[in-house]
Order: C-alpha cells, then structure tokens, then sequence
C-alpha cells in the first residue's frame, strides 16, 4: 500500500494564510480567476488589492456578480480576457468606465451572458454537470455572438487537448426538450397552477423552428464555468475553513465551489465548533476552501452585511477617478493600495476624496460599522 | 384578469406635511412641482398592481419598485436578483445586491436560485428593467453600439466597439420570464431606432406577432407584451401586432415631441389616453420616502438641462 497522505482539502490550521502568500500561491498570470461577491456587497477587495500589489497580470476574470474588483483591475491593466454578464457599477455608474475603456480600445476581449445563462454555468460547476439548461437568451444577439470562438480559443489542438482549459469548446448549444415542454410552468394542472405567473406560451413554442431547424419546444445548454480560482468574502470561517456567509449570498457558494481552488478572505476566523454548532447556517464546506486569510475591514471600500457599509463618498468620487486618462488611472491603483492591507486600511479611507463627515483612515472604518439590525448604517448621508 | 390596484392616498405610506414643507425648503424643491425623474418614478409605480411579483433590475428600477411598494402594490412582492425575495424597502438601494435591498426581506438566496426559484419557476408579473436603447417591438439593447465584439474578435480592423454599455446583467432574464415587461428610459431619437442593432433583452414580442421572428416563436415560453415608460410618454405593445404604440402621454408634453424622439412611424393606442397629473400625495412619497438624497431624483436627463439654459 502506497504511504497514506492527508488530501490537501482536509489540511488543518495551515490554510490560514497571510494575504500576500494565498495571493502568491494561487494567483499566476494568466489565471483563470473568479471574483466573488456582488457590485458593492461582499467583494473581497483586500485579496484584489494584493492582485495590483503583486502586479499579476493577463487575468482571464469571470465572474457573475458586477464588475467593481475587474474595474480595479483594469484600471491597473491586469485583465486581458473577461467572461461575464455585467460590466456596470449600478447606481454610481452605469459602465465601469476602465473595463467600456478597454473594451473600447482593444485591451480586453469579451464574451458575454446573462445572469441566469451564467448562473446556471456556476450552478454546472458546482455539481459537475457537463451542462445545464437555460429558458432565456432566446432571440437575442447574445445567442448570435461568440467572442471566444471568433478568436480561435474554443475547441480542442491537433492534440486533443482544449485550445484554452478554462474556455468550453461552445458557448451555447441548443437541443430539442424530450420532454416536450411538460414541465415549464404554470403546469396543466387539474384547476390551473398555484404559480402566480399566468402566461404560458405551450402551444407557440412547439411550433418554434428556431435553432435547429425542426419544430420543438427548444432548450439552450451552457457549459460550466470552471475557474482555477475563486476568491471570496467571508464575514466569519472556521480555522479549517468551513466559511458562514450571513446576508446576501450572490453568486458566491457555486462560483466558489465550481472552482479548483478558493481563497477566502474573512472578517474573523474563529473555532469550528463556533460554526459547526448551527451546522445548517453554514455556506460552504471546509474541504472547497484552500487558504483563509482573516482581514477585518478588507471589504472596504465596500460593504459587508452586519459588519460595514460602504464608503458612498469614495464611490462618488471613483466615478469621476476612473474616467482619468489611462495612464493617470494606472499609477493611482498601484499608488493607492500602498504596501500591504493594514498600511492602506489605516491611511486610505477618507483619502484623498472628498469626504462628508471627514473622517480618516481607522477612524473613518469604525464609523462606517453597520447597525445589526438593519445590516447596514441607517441613515448613511449619500448625496448624489 | 381583474387587478387590484391600491389607488387610495390615505393607504399609501404616510408623510407629514410639515416635515415634507421642511425637506423640501432643504433640498431646495418646489414642493407641487415634479421634476423629469420623479415622473419617470410615478408613471412606474402605476403601471404595477397589489398582489403582482416585480422583479427590478439595476438603476432606475430600484426606485420604481420602491415606489410601487409604498402606493399602488403594497402587498406586491420584490424579486432582486443576487438572491432577495420581497424586502420592505425604507431606503432606496443602489445595488440589485446591497443590504438595504435587503431589509426585512423574506428570504435571501443565491443568484442562480433566485432565477431559478422565483423566475424560471414561475413568480415574475413584471420585470422591471431599464435599458439604452429600444425598438419598435420593445426590444432593448444595454450591451453595445458601434459593433459588438472586442478587438482580437473583430474583422474590420477597429479597436473594439464604438461603445460598450453594461451588458445584460439579470436583463435579459427577467425580460424573458417576466408576464409583462416594463421598462423605464430617457427618450432620445438614437436611443428608440426602429431595429436594435444588439438585442440583450425581448421585453416585448421581438418581431411582429405570429411571424417566425415573434419572441415565442423564438423559444421563450412566457411574455405578454411590454409597457416602456419614457420621459415623454408611454408606451405599450399593441396586443395583435406586438408594435410599441403611444398609450400615454405626459401632461404638457407635444405629440410631436414624441414622434420626433422616436425612428419609426409611431402610432396611437386605441384606448389613449393623458397620463394623468401626479398627486401631491405621489411626489411626497417618491421624495420623502423613497430617495430623500435624490440619488436618483436628482439626475436629470439631456432636455431637462437643454430646457434650464
């Protein structure tokens, strides 16, 4: 018998990692890396921060979620390719101007979906479907336009290995249902359906020659997604890394557990026991996670449920920031995360931004802290 | 189908008028008089119903469904798409995925599952969205102008797109499951072309009705038509032909205004009718309530700004 050895999934306290060595370990050029977390909600910016500082560059991003973290990025020139469905900053901006800029000019190359297209490519990736199906994009220019396949990275080499091992050899493909539309809701049941949608368009879609050319009910399948690494936020992980996301889960758990490897970032690691005691409120198991990294605030300058809110006025002033000339925008990035994340968490919030109640550094963390009750800080002044 | 619609000021959300006087010699606003985005909040608002799912994309959904929830469908359940099902919202989000979104919400799930669970499954009257640009038969393109694909996909030796928007986000998904759409934008001629030259989302019936280019035809299995509320008007699908039609129009606003903001020849519902004039008790409630730091009622779109030089 071969010398037993402990899978790397199962490694005790030696996930917990120092922000610079999990970045290290598991971010390359070149890396197929998936941000987790939702516009302003959860996004692990301290683990994005240290991507500019190490300059690691070439990234192939894809990510549900907002673009925030990929605007960072870009705006540092990190990114080559991008796989997502939403390159906005919703409220303060409705095209996170460094990523449109480079999409513009031909720094990044990029494949679009929608959010359930590519939610249900994470929700493949977490249970190891070789696909799953998908009732909307029909009719519409997403189905039409394949970025990847136009630039040669789909399909397999004179080899048989995959042209690109993170890019599935289609964007899409469509199939006929063999189940004829039997399930898609409302339902013929006896006395009609308790769904309170109302329209069904049964009868219409079975004469539907679109795609395939014969009459059916027609089924889209999208491929997983397969990062090398997820990076998430967490507000609490146990030291063997069973992670408790509280609040709005977003994208995070499919894209996290799709991925070979993930890197959490959290407010506090804390006893397993303290976690495993209300086993049913936990989000994601030990054995996905491969490095914990404990930064309270590294959410900042976004927001954490429970924990912070989010720093509307550097927000505000981003918008403005990010629409700098390209070069001017780079040398802020690297400027701005300084160092190392407590050298930045203690000078840069209230820096250098226009502020309302001019607070600084820690001082200004402390007062963005959420009301429990609410999950974020009522009342936080946020003039347009 | 019979809708109950709450039309009674006294049920709505309760603003005092003496802290509305106070607010609005604060803020500098005319307290009878509505601005473009405050319009544009109202007109959303009643077009939904008590009881209805509105599913609310990003941007100036947000604020509508927030007002749909504090007048016309109190008891109207709100779907956002990071995992938030039915919040009671008390102060307007920024984000589809923020706390506030969040508040009092009566679950919260994950991305794909509120697609899945709520859409897919068969819970979105409305769907809410916004867009950049959109045609004849309500299509809505937020993805690109100027050519689609990013530059070492291109052939024509350009960069990249002439302009690259948000892309499709939750867009196009809840355009395609949602009973009816409903969208909300400023209304420029570029901006209503009679053809998209990128469809993101079909929020209407995509091509003319019963033809192969019907958005049924297709392979959406849901959909009923769609109604467009711009600064100007309103506009809904005509039911035989899935062509956009005027329905409403604002008060003061010209007919011809509206013809000439749009690339196609624009015709008139047969139940047209005049968008009638926000209540006090309306203007009160978008402000008070739902965006006092007019994040979004303090924008102002191109011909407002035209109109104050």
């Amino acid at each position: 018998m071969a010398e037993a050895t402990i899978p790397t999934f199962m490694r005790g306290k030696d996930k917990i990692m120092s922000l610079s060595d999990a970045v290290k370990t598991f971010v390359k050029p070149g890396t197929c890396i998936c941000p987790g977390g939702f516009s302003y909600t959860k996004k692990p910016f301290a683990l994005a921060r240290e991507v500019i500082r190490q300059n690691i560059g070439d990234l192939f991003a894809t990510m549900n979620g907002g673009a925030s973290i990929v605007d960072f990025w870009a705006g540092a020139g990190l990114v080559k390719l991008l796989d997502t469905t939403y390159i906005g900053l919703e409220g303060i901006q409705p095209v996170a101007f460094n990523i449109r800029r480079s999409i513009q000019d031909g720094t990044i190359d990029v494949e679009d979906y929608s959010n359930y297209g590519y939610g249900l490519r994470t929700v493949a990736g977490r249970y190891g479907w070789p696909f799953a199906p998908l009732m909307a994009e029909f009719g519409t220019s997403l189905m039409e336009h394949d970025t990847f396949a136009k630039m040669g990275l789909r399909g397999k080499k004179a080899d048989g290995s995959w042209i690109h091992p993170s890019i599935a050899p289609a964007r899409a493909a469509v199939i006929e249902d063999p189940f004829d539309g039997w399930g898609l809701r409302p339902h013929a049941f006896e006395g009609g359906d308790a769904t309170s949608n109302k329209t069904n368009a049964l009868e219409q879609i079975r004469e539907s020659t679109a795609y395939t050319g014969n009459k059916g009910v027609k089924v889209i399948l999208v491929p997983p997604i397969l990062p090398e690494v997820t990076i998430i936020l967490a507000q609490r992980v146990g030291e063997r890394g069973t992670t408790r996301i509280e609040g709005i889960l977003g994208p995070d758990a499919e894209q996290a557990i799709a991925a070979k490897n993930v890197i959490v970032q959290c407010e506090k690691v804390v006893s397993e026991e303290e976690l495993r005691a209300q086993p049913y409120s936990n989000t994601i198991s030990m054995m996905f996670i491969d490095a914990i990294v404990e930064q309270p605030f590294g959410g900042f300058p976004g927001q954490v449920s429970y924990y912070y809110d989010y720093d509307w006025d550097f927000w505000r002033n981003w918008a403005q920031l990010n629409r700098k000339p390209k070069e001017e925008v780079k040398e802020f990035m690297f400027n701005w995360v300084m160092e190392d994340e407590w050298s930045f968490l203690s000078t840069r919030p209230g820096d250098g931004y226009p502020t309302i109640t001019g607070t600084k550094g820690l001082q200004r963390l402390f007062e963005l802290r959420a009301d429990a009750l609410y999950g974020y800080k009522p009342g936080l002044a946020r003039p347009l | 189908m019979s809708v109950i619609r709450q039309s009674d000021p006294k049920a709505w959300t309760h603003v005092d008028d003496t802290e509305y006087e106070a607010y609005c010699k604060e803020k500098g606003v005319d307290p009878e008089k509505y601005t473009t985005m405050e319009l544009l909040t109202i007109a959303a608002a009643r077009q939904t119903y008590d009881y209805s799912f509105i599913f609310a994309g990003t941007g100036l959904p947000m604020i509508g469904c927030m007002m749909a929830q504090h007048t016309y469908a109190p008891h109207g359940m709100i779907i956002m798409e990071a995992g938030i099902l039915d919040p009671k919202l008390i102060e307007v989000p920024i984000s589809v995925s923020e706390a506030r979104g969040g508040y009092m919400a009566g679950g919260l799930s994950n991305m794909a599952d509120t697609f899945g669970t709520y859409a897919q499954r068969g819970f979105c009257t409305f769907g809410m969205l916004g867009g950049a640009e959109c045609d004849k038969y309500g299509n809505l393109n937020s993805t690109a102008m100027g050519g689609y694909y990013s530059k070492n996909a291109r052939d024509d030796g350009k960069p990249g797109p002439a302009v690259r928007f948000a892309g499709s986000g939750g867009a196009n998904n809840i355009a395609s499951y949602a009973d009816m759409g409903l969208a909300m934008m400023v209304q420029e001629k570029r901006r209503f072309p009679e053809v998209n030259e990128y469809i993101t989302s079909v929020t209407g019936s995509r091509g003319p009705i019963g033809t192969p280019e019907d958005r049924w035809h297709m392979g959406l299995f849901r959909g009923s038509g769609t109604t467009i509320v711009s600064d100007l008007c309103i506009f809904r699908s005509n039911p035989q032909t899935g062509e956009l039609e005027m329905a409403e129009i604002f008060p003061g606003v010209d007919e011809q205004l509206v013809r000439d903001n749009v690339s196609w020849k624009l015709k008139t519902a047969k139940d047209f009718k005049p968008f009638a004039v926000p209540l006090h008790e309306e203007i009160k409630i978008a402000r008070m309530v739902c965006d006092p730091n007019r994040i979004y009622l303090g924008r102002k779109t191109k011909r407002d700004l035209a109109a104050e030089k």
